[in-house]
């Protein structure tokens, strides 16, 4: 019996059994890329299929390439536009601005949490007491990423060459392979990135920011070189410029994936150089082990909320900041552009604006914003389930501090925060639109920006509501709602959907201020359902056992 | 007598089929410092959590110091420190900083008494947690603990990561608590701190609480171990009254006597013994004693505790 238990187990151990940590690591990263991989393949199929029906004659496509493809502001926010009269062209342009952006923002997390995120748990310690080295593991753990990525570019590529096969589509194969590496390329250039700060940050959290701060320099390097100002040098600057010189299905270059692979090669292999040069647990840039003590903010839970999340929530509001101020030095020249555009000035009017030029492109430029707020809140409510997930909420609960109290002061702070930064929004739009001479008041954009703040409000309160019902689905299903309404929000209106599909998207229920004057009654309808999902959630955690991973 | 520090009536805690813990009926005295041994998965972190109200009972009621752990969590929490086995902590504030904190969310702090533990722990407190050792973190949730000096102290294998020269200081700590009258609720594995430290002790198997005593009356309820020599052969004493698990090595047997050794003492007197020892079962005899006869059969879930 003994002597067929070994056996077993070492029958499990695989064939290489010096492989554990890749064999782990794609493991853990396989999964979330199918998924991706098949949202990515049925965004771009729902692109294609939406704008085909929608523009079918040659006229309609002509006049949307003449307001769309044109327009500055469009352009820096998600890309130029070639050939977008085409399905390929709009196909492509619409896929590879957004794609490229959350596959490089999922790379860079994957990579920082399977690499740093791992060594800080401790994992790699029990195995690299096995049939490894740093450096060996270091590769072990791309190759698993590599696994990830392969399986994201496969599953996209048979979801797009099977959309793609649809006669009103038609994308052919090889087309459909390219654009999947094309989607994909971002993801791996910042999958090295995030390998790369994995290495010189001791924590995942120091990591990420290294990564998430270099994403946000390529992107607004990109955004600056599409603006029309004169800077498109600046493209070749950029990892995200090369993603948008490939051109997949209008006018491939496929030698812009030299670039690509050389960023992804060299960055792969200094993190390994420097993995085998740092002791485990120690990062290349030297930590700081011993600090003085501050001791502000540590007066209670809400406090040390406040204090723990003060680093991700100035990230967020920076980034706000200056995706406001782009927009707001763009308007002007972009309303423009809008206000020639009759089709356009109809959709407005039908959401019932009776402004136009700037103030209509800064109202639909704010969506970015929305879902940048949508994030803020599904990061936090996941910050707030890792707390009890890891062990460190029963530090607090175990001593005088009601659970209402810890989950109250918590999404205050939150809600506060997520004011902050609507309003951060308005106002550095604002700014930016004043500077330009755009012509828009302080009093509308400060307003744009508070109604940023109910979706976001909504999003906080149903994931508070999973929190205290089903804690471990939090990050599942607040992500999941976000990324449905963003889906919703990109496609649906080109689509033309039925308005009971546009209503399932929380974003789809704010008013496009300032473009139009936000609808309180409905944000005060968004804000109470937030509030009682809440309060419906804060009852389940009052009443539940906490629960680790 | 008082109310008592902790008391359990019928208390149980079941996932789905399977019971962590089943109608723990369980009563410790103001001043007690009480040991609950079980191996992992028999239920002593379920008990705990449950004392915290970190976790609802399925059955039963659990109050401390008259308080309902259930019903008023934040009154109970008033009287008592707890300690997990694994100190996960904010990785990013240094040792003294969590120290502050601690202390502040638990309203009373004896300062003084923290900087002389942080003395005794040898612990830097400059240095941020994400730099700690396992030992080091330990050392820092047990000062936490420690420095509020609080009615009752619920330790949940405490020093689990700490050396033995701050294990020396470990006991040495809830000694001092002892006799200034705090109540300690030790679980654990380790039957030397146990033996040690602790008045009475819990025995704990497959979420059922199987013994629980001084250490007299366990030993005195389990069987005495007896070494005889013999001079000539050996007698058959597997007839004797209360003689069990007898084993013969030459002219040397072992037996266990459970009661009185009257028979045992009379055959012997009759059989030339020629040397004769004995002695009571060790705190880990008794624990392998309870234990021994169901090896194999935990079955609990990884978070039973």
């Amino acid at each position: 019996m003994q002597g067929e238990r070994i056996v077993t187990q070492s029958q499990s151990t695989g064939r290489w059994p010096g492989a554990i940590i890749a064999r782990e690591t794609a493991r853990h990263a396989v999964r979330p890329a199918a998924m991706w991989g098949t949202i990515f393949g049925f965004y771009v199929g729902l692109s294609a299929y939406g704008y085909a029906s929608s523009y079918k004659t040659a006229a309609q496509r002509h006049f949307f390439a003449k307001t769309f493809g044109t327009d500055v502001g469009i352009n820096a926010i998600i890309g130029p536009a070639h050939q977008i009269q085409t399905v390929a062209g709009f196909t492509a342009w619409r896929s590879l601005g957004v794609l490229s952006i959350v596959g490089a923002v999922w790379g860079l997390l994957a990579g920082t949490r399977l690499l740093r995120g791992e060594e800080e748990a401790g994992r790699w310690e029990l195995l690299l007491a096995g049939q490894t080295t740093r450096r060996g593991a270091a590769v072990q753990a791309l190759a698993g990423l590599a696994a990830g990525l392969l399986t994201l570019w496969v599953i996209m590529a048979i979801v797009v060459t099977g959309v793609g096969r649809l006669p009103e589509v038609h994308i052919a194969p090889s087309s459909a392979l390219l654009l999947a590496a094309a989607a994909v390329s971002g993801t791996a250039m910042f999958l090295a990135v995030g390998a790369l700060a994995s290495q010189l940050a001791p924590t995942r959290r120091q990591a990420a920011s290294y990564a998430g701060g270099a994403l946000g320099l390529a992107y607004a390097t990109r955004m600056v070189a599409d603006s029309g100002a004169g800077l498109e040098w600046l493209r070749w600057t950029t990892p995200l410029g090369w993603v948008e010189e490939l051109q997949p299905l209008t006018s491939p270059h496929p030698l812009m994936f030299l670039p690509i692979a050389g960023l992804v090669g060299a960055f792969s292999c200094i993190a390994v150089y420097l993995a085998g040069g740092r002791d485990l647990g120690a990062s290349t840039i030297a930590d700081r082990p011993r600090t003085k003590a501050h001791l502000r903010l540590l007066s209670g839970p809400a406090a040390l909320t406040a204090r723990l999340v003060r680093p991700v929530l100035s990230g967020w509001l920076v980034a706000i900041a200056l995706t406001g101020l782009m927009m707001g030095l763009i308007s002007k020249s972009a309303g423009r552009a809008l206000s020639d555009s009759s089709s356009f000035g109809q959709m407005i009017s039908m959401l019932g604006a009776h402004k136009g030029g700037a103030s209509t492109y800064l109202g639909v430029a704010f969506l970015v914003a929305a879902v940048m707020m949508a994030f803020v809140a599904a990061g936090q409510i996941g910050t707030a389930r890792g707390e009890e997930a890891s062990g460190r909420l029963d530090h607090l609960l175990a001593r005088p501090i009601a659970r209402w109290r810890w989950l109250g002061g918590r999404l205050t702070i939150i809600v506060g925060a997520l004011v902050i930064v609507g309003l951060t929004a308005g106002l550095s739009a604002w700014i930016g639109s004043a500077l330009q001479g755009a012509g828009v008041s302080l009093a509308s954009m400060l307003a744009a920006g508070l109604n940023l703040v109910p979706p976001a409000v909504f999003l906080l309160g149903i994931g508070t509501l999973v929190f205290g019902v089903k804690p471990r689905a939090v990050s599942a299903v607040v992500y999941g709602i976000l990324a449905w309404s963003f889906l919703i929000e990109i496609v649906g209106g080109i689509i033309r959907a039925n308005h009971w599909l546009l209503d399932t998207s929380v974003l789809h229920q704010m008013a496009a201020a300032p473009a139009v004057n936000p609808d309180w009654t409905a944000n005060a309808i968004l804000v109470t359902l937030g509030i009682a999902s809440a309060f419906v959630g804060g009852f389940g955690f009052l009443h539940r056992d906490l629960v680790g991973d | 007598m008082g109310v008592p520090a902790i008391q359990s009536v019928g208390l149980s805690k079941r996932y789905g089929d399977f019971y962590a813990l089943r109608g723990l009926d369980l009563e410790v005295a103001r001043g007690e410092v009480v040991g609950f041994l079980g191996p992992n998965g028999a239920g002593k972190t379920t008990t705990i959590r449950l004392l915290l109200g970190l976790i609802h009972p399925s059955a039963g009621t659990a109050e401390i110091f008259g308080l309902d752990c259930h019903r008023k969590p934040v009154e109970v929490h008033r009287h008592l420190a707890y300690v997990p086995g694994e100190a996960n902590l904010w990785p990013t504030l240094t040792g003294g900083e969590t120290l502050h904190l601690l202390g502040q969310v638990q309203g009373s702090v004896d300062p003084i008494y923290r900087d002389e533990l942080i003395q005794r722990f040898d612990l830097d407190a400059s240095k941020r947690v994400r730099t700690y050792s396992k030992g080091n973190r330990q050392k820092l949730i047990l000062i936490a603990a420690l420095m509020t000096r609080p009615d009752l102290l619920l330790l949940d294998e405490p020093t689990s990561g700490l050396d033995p020269l701050m294990e020396q200081a470990f006991r040495h700590c809830i000694h001092e608590a002892g006799e200034r009258g705090q109540t300690v609720f030790l679980s654990s594995h380790i039957l030397s701190e146990v033996e040690a430290l602790c008045d009475r002790v819990g025995i704990l198997r497959d979420g059922i609480l199987v013994d629980m005593g001084t250490l007299a009356e366990l030993r005195h309820l389990s069987s005495l171990t007896v070494e005889a020599t013999f001079d000539r052969s050996v007698p058959d004493l597997s007839r004797v009254p209360g003689v069990n698990s007898v084993e013969i090595e030459g002219r040397v047997v072992r037996c266990q006597v459970q009661g009185t050794v009257e028979p045992l003492l009379k055959v012997l007197a009759a059989s030339g013994v020629h040397e004769l020892l004995s002695h009571e079962p060790s705190l880990e005899e008794l624990f392998l004693a309870h234990y021994g006869r169901t090896s194999g059969s935990d079955g609990s879930p990884p978070d039973a505790g």
